[in-house]
């Protein structure tokens, strides 16, 4: 499960870096400039929100991860942590261009993180921009079924999970305002939910319902 | 197959928005231009394709629809690839994927600047509390390791941040802590102390504790010899000479002080990149380094000689805001930023 059966990574081993169990790789908030390209090992990115925290992904070997930082220097947006005992190339933007010459494998692949990361950026855009608080929560359902390729013009019940917290942040409203979204939801029977998950009774009411706030919006 | 040339008439469509195809396009000749509705002001923008430009890229290799619609303006030639025979291409000639990855980047930092735009101000955490906030939390659930590196980071950035006071007692905290309980998981250099507790939980070290190394008088001799060298300007026989330090294992008192020399023979060999590498590591290692301005000013002064100038002033306005005015490395950083900003003009 090594690189040995990806590309040749022979010539990036002065660029490796080992990290123990349990290390963290980077923290969320700080400064980064560097990115990983995972040769053995998990890596496991979390978000502390309020005093949880949330697992966001679990990266396997020759998975990329921290590539937002060659776009700007700008804080980490999630904290990595090694899973397992964990060997990942560091690249920055000085031996960027080398990796790139080097192995076209790899900047094929940043280059379908980076369109996949634009694509997710836009649909988050779509459901800040709704006007209707209950549109954008139920948008928030809508995206993440699209993320696990889950038919939205389905009528079948689909349990997502996530926490309020999480959809709040989805939302981009605060967690109370989020709440009462959900319990108005409930109330009405289109929603149940549950500590570690929410149930959407019904998905394509909430893809008719989004689609009529968002048709309103572009008149 | 290989990929092959498409005549295409004035006003013919070449795809639709909505359209899922896994065909990328080359334009050859003529005029293409594609159509869209610009997601933050609903308008409906129309951009004409460059010769030789690549366009339907990012809705092929992502297997997305289609966003824009590609209409030929003037009779154009388009060479038409799948997207194996696009991936084979690039991977000859990886020109073509640095350049899309310049313009995919800038699209990707326009957007997700949209994006936090519309972000209630209560989720944009300020960085620095946001990182001070994790060690904590990694404390006061117990995991020691976890919040002894983050707690670490907050001061390699923060060194004279809002909650520095705190967070030197809280890493002492945690490094107590760790040395009384162990990590549960391991993490990085700390070993997890022996139920003894002997290990002392000195503010000041956050240097690996002590192993039993080599003779320390030894080590001591061999370390001077080494200086001796760098003072002798015979910067790679003293690299050399250090390397074989480390090479004997850690030392509680060495270590740091021979893989600061060492950071420091680099930038002299113009060793620029592992320099910056090296410093960088110090100081996440060694974040309490008591020769910290001087580590940053190796790393912006690195820069400066790679004709990075934005970064060797961005670091040597750090170092100055590290303090104090009347501190000789500081004089020396205001100096080296005055030649800095002289050279611009």
């Amino acid at each position: 499960m090594s690189a040995s059966s990806g590309p040749d990574l022979s010539m990036f081993n002065r660029f490796s870096k080992m990290f123990r169990k349990g290390d963290i790789i980077f923290c969320e908030y700080e400064p980064g400039d560097t990115f990983y390209l995972i040769q053995s090992g998990r890596v496991q990115i979390v978000r502390i929100i309020g005093d949880l925290e949330k697992n966001i992904d679990i990266l396997n070997p020759t998975e990329i991860f921290g590539e937002m930082a060659i776009l700007e220097e700008a804080p980490r947006s999630a904290t990595a942590v090694a899973l397992d005992d964990v060997k990942a190339l560091e690249f920055n933007r000085e031996n960027f261009e080398v990796l790139m010459m080097g192995n076209p494998q790899i900047a094929m692949k940043l280059l379908k993180l980076f369109i996949k990361r634009i694509y997710d950026q836009k649909r988050r855009f779509l459901i800040l921009t709704l006007d209707d608080v209950e549109a954008k929560v139920a948008d928030v359902f809508l995206m993440l079924a699209e993320n696990q390729s889950v038919d939205t013009s389905t009528g079948d019940s689909i349990d997502f999970k996530s926490s309020v917290d999480d959809m709040s942040h989805w939302a981009g409203i605060p967690p109370g305002q989020c709440r009462e979204v959900l319990n108005h939801f409930v109330a009405q029977r289109r929603i149940e939910l549950y500590p570690d998950r929410i149930v959407v009774k019904n998905l394509n009411d909430f893809a008719r319902f989004v689609n009529s706030r968002r048709k309103q919006k572009e008149k | 197959m290989s990929p092959k040339a498409v005549q295409y008439r004035a006003n013919s469509i070449i795809y639709f928005k909505g359209d899922q195809s896994e065909r990328i396009f080359l334009l050859n000749s003529g005029k293409v231009s594609l159509s869209y509705v610009d997601i933050e002001t609903g308008q409906e923008v129309r951009d004409m394709i460059k010769m030789g430009e690549f366009f339907g890229v990012k809705s092929a290799l992502g297997r997305y629809m289609r966003e824009e619609t590609a209409i030929v303006q003037q009779d154009a030639t388009v060479m038409v690839f799948s997207v194996p025979e696009f991936e084979q291409l690039a991977s000859k000639n990886t020109r073509i994927i640095t350049k899309m990855l310049k313009v995919f980047s800038n699209q990707l930092r326009r957007i997700h600047r949209q994006v936090q735009n519309l972000m209630v101000s209560d989720e944009q955490v300020n960085p620095e509390t946001g990182l001070y906030k994790i060690g904590e939390y990694y404390l006061a659930n117990k995991r020691y390791g976890q919040a002894l590196h983050a707690i670490k980071r907050y001061l390699v950035y923060y060194p004279s941040g809002t909650y520095a006071t705190d967070a030197a007692n809280k890493l002492a905290q945690a490094e107590e802590f760790l040395s009384r309980y162990g990590s549960g998981v391991p993490a990085g250099a700390a070993a997890p102390a022996t139920a003894s507790g002997a290990a002392p939980a000195r503010a000041a070290a956050s240097a690996p504790l002590p192993a039993s190394g080599g003779n320390t008088s030894d080590i001591a001799q061999q370390y001077y010899n080494a200086v001796s060298l760098v003072s002798q300007e015979k910067y790679l026989d003293a690299f050399k000479a250090f390397k074989k330090i480390l090479e004997g294992g850690p030392d509680a008192e060495y270590s740091a002080k021979t893989e600061f020399e060492m950071a420091k023979c680099l930038f002299y060999l113009k060793q620029y990149d592992n320099c910056i590498k090296s410093f960088t590591a110090i100081a996440q290692k060694f974040p309490k380094h008591p020769e910290m301005k001087d580590a940053l000013f190796f790393v912006g002064r690195s820069y400066e000689e790679k004709g990075d100038k934005g970064k060797a002033a961005g670091l040597y306005k750090k170092i100055i805001s590290m303090g104090p005015e009347d501190d000789p490395v500081i004089r020396k950083v205001r100096k080296a930023m005055r030649a800095l900003e002289g050279d611009k003009g």
